[in-house]
């Protein structure tokens, strides 16, 4: 049975999430893309259904937060809120349904990626935490870890500096390199510290791609045969609701949800 | 990150709560005129009202694309951009900054529709904590009429049509307003709100809260004189 990190969203039942969910986490530029292209055609060809999603991709908020982004007007705190939002609309509508429908699914970054944003941001540690409690514990996470020297020559033969990716919205310099070095270093080091505290698989990023991937498909090849779990007892499973509150009936059934999520998918 | 209780700025915020038809915006405005008249620097900030995330909230609520996790967390997203860009600016300006709903009414809809009270609580750890919280205290039945006289139907989710309670928008109203007002009590003590007995003349309210209000700011112009 899967688990979120302590506290459960109203209507959604965890008991019968079959499938299994995979995370690729790391900083900007370590080829989680790519990885995640060969593994989803990898795990086709082996019979699996895919889904594969990432951040600011929701049908509620994902335009409007690149639209807000290229404003440069956001807050730090109304960032974080809005990817928040953002998280839960993927997780609610696309991640759990996939899951419950015996999918594997594999995200391009996770929750802790938002955690480790706000964290270089200097928000609250226990505030942001807080906030992604409601997000399931994956089946495994893998990180794609990178040194900053390492990184900074692919970012300079690809896509150049980008503006969010260099943090220039933290530091008050006109200097991409210089913003994007010490951003890119703020966010390892989280990354770093988040990894020991939620027992990421780290991964040497240098090597090349299909080391990688021949090491990630290896590893969720592992995974996969340890599944799938049993189907749990058809007695109904009550949600623990919080103390001192009424259990409050499911708002949308969780099948009209997930045909939502179809439409509104069809309509992007 | 400054938490509730730890800002330490000069102007002095203060936000009405009650459930609708508790003639708490009639009384703000009041209010409002008044500290205008009287020549302070006063400043009106809605609730549902940041530029940058209204459109996305309208949109949720109009296609009902919104659960209570979603619902919830839109709204912190919008209140934290009025924080961060308004409310705080404004208050370390000095003004008087008026609030027509504040966190409190996060609280109850949200744990009204099934989130974990401590989520919520620490989702809004960001907000200045008001000079005073008013809580316009009224029976469900009398807001029903203030409402019902005022206006034909209730929208989708201010009915709480998104949890099931009732295919009657008036009842799902009712039975939703009533977790609500069960929310707002257990918060009177929580957060210390002043209770103001709503069923009395609005006149009377009114003096009762120009005189809580005038004595925090004569507090404040002393505070600004004294070293």
């Amino acid at each position: 049975m899967k688990e979120t990190y302590g506290v459960s969203l109203p209507g959604m039942g965890l008991y019968d999430l079959v499938g299994k969910l995979i995370v690729i986490e790391g900083t900007d530029g370590v080829g989680r893309s790519t990885q995640i292209r060969l593994l989803k055609e990898w795990l086709e060809q082996q019979g699996h259904a895919v889904l594969d999603t990432g951040l600011s991709r929701s049908g509620l908020v994902g335009k409007s937060i690149k639209r807000a982004k290229e404003g440069h007007t956001l807050g730090r705190i109304t960032l974080s809120l809005f990817y928040a939002t953002d998280f839960a609309d993927r997780l609610e509508n696309e991640i759990v349904p996939a899951l419950r429908a015996g999918f594997v699914v594999l995200t391009d970054r996770y929750t802790y990626s938002l955690i480790a944003r706000a964290m270089v941001r200097g928000l609250d540690p226990a505030w942001i935490r807080n906030i992604h409690r409601f997000a399931l514990k994956p089946d495994a996470v893998f990180y794609l870890r990178i040194g900053v020297d390492e990184l900074i020559p692919r970012a300079v033969f690809s896509r150049g500096f980008d503006y969010w990716e260099s943090g220039i919205d933290l530091y008050s310099t006109e200097d991409m390199y210089e913003s994007f070095r010490r951003y890119q270093s703020a966010l390892i080091e989280q990354f770093d510290k988040l990894a020991e505290e939620f027992h990421f698989e780290v991964i040497d990023a240098r090597a090349d791609p299909q080391a990688i991937f021949e090491h990630l498909s290896q590893a969720i090849e592992r995974l996969l045969v340890a599944g799938p779990k049993p189907a749990q007892p058809a007695a109904p499973v009550v949600e623990a609701a919080p103390p001192g509150l009424a259990v409050v009936p499911d708002p949308i059934p969780i099948a009209e949800r997930s045909e939502r999520a179809v439409e509104r998918r069809e309509k992007a | 990150m400054k938490r509730y209780g730890e800002h330490r700025i000069p102007g002095r915020l203060f936000v009405v709560e009650g459930i609708d038809g508790s003639g708490k915006s009639t009384q703000l405005t009041l209010l409002h005129q008044w500290l205008k008249a009287e020549g302070f620097g006063v400043v009106f900030s809605e609730w549902n009202s940041s530029p940058l995330v209204k459109d996305t909230t309208k949109r949720g609520k109009k296609k009902q694309l919104l659960t209570p996790a979603t619902f919830s967390l839109i709204h912190a997203t919008d209140f934290a951009d009025r924080t961060e860009r308004n409310i705080i600016p404004l208050l370390k300006a000095g003004a008087v900054v008026l609030c027509d709903r504040y966190i409190y009414t996060a609280f109850a809809r949200d744990v009204s529709r099934g989130m974990d009270p401590e989520w919520t609580r620490e989702l809004y750890a960001f907000a200045v904590k008001p000079t005073i919280a008013f809580y316009y205290r009224v029976p469900l039945e009398i807001a029903m009429k203030r409402i019902s006289d005022a206006r034909a139907g209730f929208k989708f989710y201010e009915a709480g049509m998104d949890l099931g309670l009732s295919d009657d928008p008036d009842e799902s109203f009712r039975l939703f307003q009533g977790r609500i007002l069960d929310q707002y009590e257990k918060m009177i003590p929580e957060f210390g709100l002043t209770v103001i007995d709503a069923t009395q003349p609005i006149e009377a309210q009114q003096q009762q809260m120009r005189q809580l209000v005038l004595a925090k700011l004569t507090q404040a112009r002393q505070l600004r004189v004294a070293p």
